[in-house]
């Protein structure tokens, strides 16, 4: 009441755009989880209804256990022939949830050791190491697209977890490091000095005096190598062969491919496919927040 | 903390001591090499020669030929224009999106808090499932845009945005947008949470007008971070493949056939390794002259204070 009325209105006008922008952000998101609870024919109705008339679970009911749903009985013809692919979801969200775990897990376990080395010991050609590693990701992977596929076929993991936690790893590592090793330069360092000089080795000084103090940087470094594991698909479309190791993203790109494909079951795929990195970033937000601020304004 | 007596075993865990930095970094260096070192080699070595996958046993050395026959081509120049004119559009779009959704969130509206909450969801998911939803949203026969477009009486017959080569030049771009754009969001509002609230209430008592402070106080102090949300957002831009892969595939005709696509193309759709190779180097040295200018403004080596 008390503000004038430029003020008022450019709150106004500010307000208005944040819930527009909230729209663009969400819509999609709403689509695809609302198409994915519509049968066949309500979906492809012109225009199709934003509010789904007769809600159904029959998609998922599908994808979980293969019974066809009735919408499909399109003139007595089952279109379930092509959409069956779809059926391969569950399984490879697995492999890509076991893949991201484990690449998780070892960065965890490798890069932080090397970041607290990086920020806080010595040792010779410490610059070198670190440029080397950091410039690593500066390649672009297209470029070693093949060179990576004749690696995995060499060491005869085409088609393994594994191979895809190889790569990944080699992906997220020099993030994780040089994230990590940012991180410890900013804690200070009197505790594990006092625990050097107490007899402590390094690496029990890390473990038991500086992760604690570096839970946050740590949640976000798993966070990233979580994601990027989870999300990436050029090179798990290339050395992944079977259901054995196709991860999410490529089987709900494969399905959603097939120009036939029911678009219920592909918006099934991919509202499932959408449910970890959505709780992860919903859950992690702040330190995913906190974590990107820090990559780019850590000095 | 227990201190070791026996000199023997002491005499071990100085040893240890001494080698536990080399062997903490030198297991991820290793990992690393193996998949930086080679296949950096391997690709250098296999664009001097022919490779057509169809000829498996035939591979003569062939110089720069490869690189000579991909670079005059046709569809060279095509891929080029076209990645030329998407990075511009993209990268002007997402910083201007950035910045203006980050000075939004900073305000103190009552709904940016919302906003911050769902902000980072486009850039959590993986590109390929971003790329499929835009596609199918776009869709020309049974998408939800041409739906509502349609149901409001803005068109009247369905619009087929994937397959005319502008439209679809611009969804992959309001895709681009949607995806890349909350990075450039959250980049750009920790910037502007570093700055300090005084500067803005001593302009504000010198009567500086809200533009004034934007062009005199924020602009400057963000221009660090501006520079880097550039680089970044055009190096990401160039090698834009996810989102094509899913979304035009390249077309409609060769309208969206960026550089990295073109490459892939020649790969895998062609069968022309060396063709392809040859490209991805070329790629690659692009890059490279832009990473240098990002190298140059970030300075990593300095930051984390060792030389």
């Amino acid at each position: 009441m008390g503000l004038p009325l430029r003020k008022r209105l450019s709150s106004a006008v500010g307000n208005t755009l944040i819930i527009l922008l909230i729209v663009y952000i969400l819509a999609p998101f709403l689509w695809m989880i609302i198409a994915s609870f519509q049968g066949e024919n309500e979906l492809l109705k012109r225009p199709p209804s934003i509010i789904p008339q007769n809600p159904t679970l029959d998609n998922y009911r599908y994808v979980f256990t293969g019974e066809i749903p009735t919408a499909y009985e399109v003139k007595g013809q089952l279109r379930s022939r092509i959409s069956q692919e779809a059926r391969l979801i569950a399984p490879a969200l697995k492999n890509s949830f076991v893949v991201s775990i484990v690449v998780m897990v070892i960065n965890l376990l490798i890069g932080t050791p090397a970041a607290y080395t990086f920020a806080r010991l010595n040792l010779r050609g410490k610059a070198l190491w670190y440029n080397f590693i950091l410039g690593s990701r500066l390649m672009p992977l297209i470029a070693v697209a093949i060179p990576y596929y004749v690696i995995i076929k060499n060491l005869k993991l085409l088609d393994t977890y594994m191979g895809l936690v190889l790569i990944y790893c080699a992906l997220t590592l020099p993030f994780t490091i040089w994230f990590l090793s940012l991180y410890i330069a900013n804690i200070p360092r009197e505790m594990e000095d006092a625990a050097l000089v107490d007899g402590c080795t390094p690496f029990q000084a890390l473990v038991k005096i500086a992760a604690p103090l570096m839970a946050p940087g740590l949640i976000a470094a798993s966070a990233f190598a979580f994601m990027t594991s989870y999300n990436e698909f050029l090179f798990a479309r290339l050395i992944t062969q079977s259901i054995k190791s196709q991860t999410g993203p490529v089987i709900i790109a494969s399905v959603a491919g097939n120009p036939d494909a029911s678009y219920t079951l592909i918006s099934v795929c991919i509202t499932l496919g959408l449910i970890p990195p959505l709780i992860l970033a919903i859950t992690m937000r702040k330190w995913l927040t906190e974590g990107l601020s820090a990559s780019i304004t850590l000095r | 903390m227990s201190v070791v007596r026996d000199p023997s075993i002491r005499r071990k865990a100085k040893l240890w001591d001494r080698l536990y930095p080399y062997v903490s970094v030198l297991i991820p260096v290793s990992i690393i090499a193996l998949f930086t070192i080679y296949p950096v080699l391997y690709a250098l070595r296999i664009s001097f020669y022919q490779y057509i996958l169809t000829k498996p046993k035939d591979h003569p050395f062939v110089g720069l030929d490869n690189y000579i026959e991909v670079i005059t081509s046709y569809y060279f120049r095509n891929s080029l224009l076209n990645t030329a004119i998407y990075t511009t559009v993209a990268v002007t779009c997402i910083t201007l999106f950035g910045l203006g959704v980050a000075l939004l969130l900073n305000s103190k509206l009552k709904t940016a808090n919302a906003l911050k909450v769902i902000i980072l969801l486009p850039w959590a998911i993986p590109a390929v499932v971003g790329g499929l939803i835009w596609k199918w949203i776009l869709n020309s026969d049974f998408g939800i845009l041409n739906g509502i477009l349609y149901a409001l009486g803005i068109i009247d017959q369905y619009i087929p945005f994937l397959a005319n080569p502008n439209l679809a030049k611009v969804s992959l771009i309001l895709a681009a947008i949607w995806k890349e754009g909350p990075l450039a969001v959250i980049f750009f509002l920790s910037g502007l949470q570093l700055i300090p609230n005084e500067l803005y209430e001593a302009a504000r008592i010198d009567g500086g007008s809200s533009w004034k402070i934007f062009r005199h106080i924020t602009l400057p102090l963000l221009k660090p971070i501006l520079l880097i949300v550039i680089i970044y957002e055009t190096i990401t831009a160039i090698l834009v493949f996810d989102l094509i892969y899913v979304m035009t595939g390249g077309g409609p005709g060769d309208s969206t056939s960026m550089i990295s696509w073109f490459a892939y193309a020649e790969i895998f759709k062609n069968l022309n390794l060396g063709h392809g190779v040859a490209l991805a180097v070329i790629i690659a040295l692009m890059i490279l002259a832009l990473i240098l200018a990002y190298l140059r403004i970030i300075r990593y080596e300095e930051n984390v204070g060792y030389s």
